[in-house]
């Protein structure tokens, strides 16, 4: 088997029979990523340094990518924001150290959407990451870099962060998988915050079992993070192969059939939703129980607007730190007031002063009733009305992306109603912190679709069970596109 | 739509200027968006719902060892800026 299509487990077992060394692993990955970068823009910082613990993990000399919003300590970490331009981090994030600590070797940091704020993988500061399946289209993000990096084969698994579906949304567009566990599952200390009450740690792997394998290394209490979860001493691995009969799970009506749209002329929209019909009736020969559900319209089409209220808003706060002075591009002037008018006029690009502008004007005193109380108000109605319908459901099952990745030049309604509430229904995830899986269900014009799984919050080991039964169905462990390196 | 000054005062805040074109662009953009926000005011009988600030409560509170730890030493603290005066970091005079 090629080395681009290769899991952990795979790789693991080629290193635990000699048949490959640690070193000669990080080499065939570092050579893939310096022609991937080339064609993709995947990479802040290739490390053209082997260095490996000695340690013995079942990820113990695997190559991986990690997002460049996590504190790596004497290795660049931009964010992919001017503002932290030659910024060299003084300490570890919790989620490196302990990849570090089980033997992963670091094949480089990848860029986002600059601080995280973005879904596209446009706004990095050092400019678009392309998707490996059609070098037109969006990757996606904001954990753009690191969906390429597993997108094109470079590396089995890359760690990135989810805020509102930074991790699963770019996952489906390239044909991969994106897994976000619940919130304080993986310690977020050093992830550098967006929205604090949001934000996750979350991975893209070539297939479910290796989220799992990565979920048990990186899980566990973390004295510098107090929304941490204490270790539930699991090994999520093992009851991955559990029988699913008679689980049951259910998708959003109204929303998901093509017979809805009628009158679409969008035929690559229709062509997705019956890919995931098909796939519902797999998953249904496979012993599962699905049914349509009716979710208010008015809660589903105010998800978006409720994370855009509640992400600017943290953001704003969050983000008040870089000032220039301590670190970063010191601004000019002769006053302190001047100097951080400069670095963070110079800093942040236009997109991020425009999102912070809305944060601001969400957190005046006389909007927060309206608005930041209110979204936080429907945040907690959306929350309570899944953890009801997940006293009878395993899970929700929903395609991850209305569509195949968008071209960068693409000017369809993406606020039309449909759109919002497909391009958006992952956020949910993140209002209730609940553990939420991406996975490759088909190929639509040449390009992969995806279906997402989410389910009740410390759900974790059965969200994995469920999705890797699928997975096995679907067939597609493991995608790559074929002729990308020709 | 928004005034220009608004957004102008809100940016002043936030400590960081933007050009005339960009507020133009974010007038626009504004409009969109409150039309957007303005679908959260539909949902019936929200005034009654608790704001959610977090997925659940997560933390305990509890008391840790007070041990003396040395987290990160000065040198390193200043290994990010080269205004430097002593082991401190230098800024302009605030005091007159």
């Amino acid at each position: 088997m090629e080395f681009t299509k290769m899991t952990i487990d795979d790789l693991k077992q080629q290193l635990n029979e000699a048949k490959i060394s640690p070193k000669e692993l990080y080499n065939t990955s570092l050579a893939l990523s310096k022609k991937a970068h080339e064609k993709l823009n995947i990479f802040e910082t290739i490390i053209d340094d082997f260095q490996m613990e000695d340690a013995n993990s079942r990820i113990s000399g695997i190559p991986y990518a990690l997002k460049d919003n996590f504190s790596t300590k004497g290795i660049l970490t931009t964010a992919s924001s001017n503002i932290l331009n030659g910024y060299i981090p003084v300490y570890d994030a919790t989620v490196y150290k302990k990849l570090k600590e089980a033997g992963a070797v670091l094949v480089g940091k990848t860029i986002l959407d600059e601080l995280a704020m973005g879904g596209t993988g446009t706004t990095g500061h050092t400019g678009t990451v392309h998707n490996p399946w059609h070098m037109d289209r969006l990757m996606g993000g904001s954990s753009a870099g690191s969906a390429a990096a597993v997108a094109s084969g470079i590396v089995p698994f890359a760690i990135g962060s989810d805020t509102g579906d930074s991790v699963r949304k770019p996952a489906a567009l390239g044909g991969i998988v994106g897994f976000k566990p619940s919130y304080g599952r993986i310690s977020r200390y050093g992830l550098f915050a967006f929205a604090s009450s949001l934000d996750h740690v979350a991975y893209f792997t070539r297939c479910v079992k290796d989220s799992a394998i990565l979920t048990n290394i990186l899980k566990g209490q973390d004295e510098y993070d107090m929304t941490s979860l204490e270790d539930d001493n699991l090994d999520y691995t093992l009851t991955l192969n559990d029988d699913i009969k008679g689980k049951k799970l259910f998708y959003f009506k109204d929303i998901c059939d093509p017979a809805y749209y009628p009158n679409s002329s969008d035929e690559t929209m229709i062509e997705t939703l019956t890919k995931f019909q098909e796939t519902l009736d797999k998953c249904r020969k496979l012993g599962f129980i699905i049914e349509e559900v009716s979710f208010d319209k008015e809660l589903l089409n105010a998800i978006y607007p409720t994370y855009m209220i509640i992400s600017c808003a943290e953001a704003t706060s969050n983000n008040a730190n870089l000032t220039g002075i301590q670190f970063g591009p010191r601004g000019e002037g002769d006053s302190i007031d001047e100097i951080m008018l400069n670095a963070r006029t110079k800093g942040f690009s236009e997109l991020i002063k425009r999102r912070f502008i809305l944060g601001s004007y969400i957190l005046q005193k006389e909007n927060q009733e309206k608005l930041f109380l209110n979204a936080a108000r429907i945040r907690r109605l959306i929350v309570d009305k899944m953890t009801e319908l997940f006293k009878t459901y395993d899970g929700l099952i929903m395609p991850a992306s209305s569509n195949i990745a968008p071209k960068f030049n693409d000017s369809s309604d993406r606020l039309s109603e449909e759109y919002l509430i497909l391009e958006n229904h992952l956020a949910i995830g993140n209002f209730g912190g609940f553990p939420s899986i991406t996975l490759p269900s088909g190929i639509v014009k040449e390009m992969p679709v995806a279906i997402n799984i989410t389910g009740p919050v410390f759900g974790d080991k059965d969200i994995l069970n469920i999705a890797y039964k699928i997975e096995e169905i679907l067939g597609f462990k493991g995608l790559v596109k074929d002729d990308f390196y020709v | 739509m928004i005034e220009k000054d608004k957004l102008k005062d809100y940016a002043r805040k936030l400590m960081f200027e933007m050009n005339e074109e960009e507020y133009e662009t974010l007038q626009k953009e504004f409009e969109v968006i409150l039309k957007q926000i303005a679908l959260i005011d539909n949902i019936k009988g929200i005034k009654d719902v608790k704001p959610m600030t977090f997925p659940y409560i997560a933390y305990k509170a509890t008391f840790r060892e007070d041990e003396v730890k040395q987290e990160i030493d000065a040198e390193e603290v200043l290994s990010n800026t080269i205004h430097q005066y002593q082991d401190q970091v230098r800024v302009p005079k605030v005091v007159e």
